[in-house]
């Protein structure tokens, strides 16, 4: 890992299929935006370097590979986030009923009872606005997280949603500093042995 | 909430281990996978239960049907409260507790393992490695010395015996051929090791008295051969459960298109046609595929003829309030008890740090094969465990027998419907992933089996 790195922070994107989740995403990671993109394969989580307040974070952001179509995320993909992305579409009400759900699924699976949550308003550079920016905001303060308005497309919001998230993940005490670096992370090229007097946890990569 | 796809080119029912490893290996390649299950749960067999939910699961729900075949689930599952006083707070902690139906280890130089960086699919998993491996000798428990120099540190090895066992060690390939005998421990014997070392050299392959020379000195290889690798001992055993690894193919297999569905309560058949499946019936729709994957439990039963189980594996899971042998860090042990001369009990004790059970407890699970009933079966190991006065105390106790089918043939079973069978009684993966990999090379010969998945940040995304 890199010296000047503070934390890794794992963070969930999730909520309805097409409220623009990998494009979130991806704008923030790639700066990129594909209008046409419908389901994305082989990209599972991007990792992108941020730096809020002086802390320089390294972001692991993990995209639902669809899993979410049919509610059928695996426990081991909330396991241990940090911070949570609750996605909805500003042009479809029903995305924004269902981030109860979301929250529900997010309460009965993370492990973190402090997960910072945010929810964030996808395609308000679209028309036909179905839910206003006070309704979003009055659930939020209801379930106590933090709101953002974004686009993918324009990029607007995207850059301070993730910025925000992570000054909050930085300011929440216990959250993300108690990182367990016995466990083993199994990979090719390096030999733990050596370290066996601590090395009592590990991981394959 | 949408519709299934109604056509796909590999269809799969159940997320049990091999099933997982079929459909990650299939999604990977580029082929259209829709993985269904009819629990709520991922791992059917394999899985992993926080503590309310082992309370409620239930391997023989009232109403059967065509896709939950009572043959292949779980039997005699029955739980019991030790200390009442215990069960709120242990409650309470329910979802601190990872508790696998299927326990298994790897070992740091076995195929699992080997998978796991090939194809890149390590990223998802977490490890802890067994920090020491114990047995059962004159009525007490040993430390198996597991590297040269835990032998040459031991007191209970002396020096001429050090010399033998390194000279045993350093010439396994040789044996095979020189021996008369066909017994592995008659050959340990004969090489004037002292019971102590028989018993060491015993544990380390897993071997009883009617254990064959050429197993034996197997067993004993891939254990060394698993040594120094990552921490004390040969073996690794998965953070927060052993269920996890059929969700990280889960994962794998969804990154790459695959399709999941759980809780499918309104499955209805697969239907048959010239000893081929045509399709699957749903109360919504029909869907066809060009192959179809099924575990033996959620498989008809018109398609699993004849049913003949001849052997079970007896389980039992144990929440206890200290460590068989405590010491000052907490242990992840994995005991090697030889139960009369036919019989190995695995026994692996859990604590906190595996992110299965709650601080100050350990979750203790036994597995072996099965003569009588689970609690039978136990009953001797767990009387020398847990009954003196300085012995942990049993708090909660959990049995059940699962239906050994990995040897099972079936008669006229449609060309292009593949059976995946439960689990075995391997301490690790090995045959399960061999049984993953025949069936994929079954349906798409000369295809690769779990190439390297691209690291994220290998992917170019817009060109």
């Amino acid at each position: 890992m890199d010296e000047d790195i503070l934390t890794t922070l794992k963070i969930l994107i999730i909520g309805e299929s097409g409220v623009g989740k990998s494009s979130l995403l991806l704008r923030f990671t790639d700066d990129n935006f594909d209008p046409e993109q419908t389901l994305t394969i082989g990209v599972d989580f991007k990792t992108k370097k941020l730096s809020v307040d002086g802390n320089n974070v390294k972001l692991a952001i993990w995209d639902t590979a669809g899993q979410e179509r049919f509610r059928t995320l695996t426990p081991s993909y909330y396991r241990d986030a940090q911070g949570a992305i609750l996605v909805f579409d500003v042009s479809s009400y029903s995305t924004f009923a269902k981030l109860e759900t979301w929250l529900n699924e997010l309460d009965t699976y993370s492990t973190k009872n402090n997960i910072v949550k945010m929810i964030v308003g996808n395609k308000i550079d679209v028309d036909n606005r179905e839910v206003t920016r006070e309704q979003a905001m009055a659930f939020a303060r209801r379930h106590q997280t933090l709101y953002i308005e974004a686009s993918a497309k324009t990029k607007h919001g995207v850059q301070s949603a993730f910025e925000e998230l992570v000054h909050k993940i930085i300011q929440t005490p216990g959250l993300w500093e108690s990182y367990n670096s016995d466990n083993i992370h199994v990979n090719g090229n390096k030999n733990h042995a050596d370290q066996s007097g601590c090395a009592s946890y590990c991981s394959l990569t | 909430m949408d519709e299934l796809p109604s056509e796909v080119d590999l269809l799969i029912i159940g997320t049990g281990f091999i099933e997982s490893i079929i459909s990650a290996a299939a999604s990977r390649i580029g082929k259209s996978v829709l993985h269904l299950d009819p629990n709520d749960y991922y791992g059917n067999q394999w899985g992993s239960f926080n503590l309310q939910a082992l309370l409620d699961y239930n391997p023989d729900p009232s109403e059967p049907c065509d896709f939950r075949n009572k043959s292949f689930s779980l039997k005699n599952f029955h739980y019991e409260w030790l200390m009442e006083d215990q069960k709120e707070d242990l409650l309470k902690n329910s979802r601190k507790f990872n508790i696998d139906l299927t326990p298994k280890l790897h070992y740091c130089r076995g195929d699992f393992v080997q998978l796991l960086i090939t194809s890149n699919i390590a990223r998802y998993s977490e490890f802890r490695s067994v920090t020491r491996i114990l047995t059962w000798l004159n009525g007490q428990l040993e430390l198996v010395p597991c590297s040269r120099s835990d032998v040459f540190a031991s007191q209970k090895v002396s020096v001429v015996e050090k010399r033998v066992l390194m000279k045993l060690l350093t010439s396994l390939d040789d044996i095979l051929d020189s021996e008369n005998t066909h017994n592995f421990k008659k050959f340990l014997e004969s090489r004037k090791l002292s019971d102590n070392l028989v018993t060491y050299v015993m544990a380390m392959a897993g071997a009883t008295e009617h254990t064959s020379l050429g197993e034996g000195v197997k067993s004993v290889k891939r254990f060394l051969d698993s040594l120094g690798r990552f921490g004390k001992t040969p073996y690794l055993f998965s953070m927060y459960g052993s269920g996890e690894i059929a969700q990280a193919f889960c994962r794998l297999s969804a990154v790459f298109g695959g399709i999941y569905a759980l809780n499918q309560q309104n499955l209805i058949s697969l239907d048959s046609e010239d000893n081929r499946i045509t399709s699957l019936t749903t109360t919504k729709q029909q869907i066809r595929a060009q192959n179809y994957v099924t575990s033996l439990e959620q498989c008809s039963e018109k398609f699993l003829r004849p049913v003949k189980i001849n052997n079970y594996i007896s389980r039992a899971i144990l929440i206890t309030n200290k460590s068989i042998l405590p010491s000052e860090q907490e242990q992840l042990s994995f005991l090697i008890y030889p139960e009369g001369t036919e019989r190995i009990i695995n026994v692996f004790e859990l604590g906190s740090l595996t992110g299965t059970c709650p601080k100050n407890y350990y979750l203790v699970h036994l597995t072996s094969k099965q003569v009588t009933t689970p609690q039978e079966d136990f009953k001797g190991a767990l009387g020398n465990l847990f009954s003196g006065s300085d012995q942990p105390q049993i708090i909660f106790s959990c049995y059940f027998s699962i239906p050994e089918t990995s040897d099972l043939d079936f008669e006229n079973v449609p060309e292009n419907l593949f059976l995946c069978p439960g689990p075995d009684n391997d301490l690790d993966y090995n045959s399960s992933i061999q049984k993953a990999r025949e069936i994929f090379e079954k349906m798409y010969p000369d295809l690769e089996f779990l190439p390297r998945a691209p690291d994220p940040e290998e992917i170019i995304i817009g060109d």
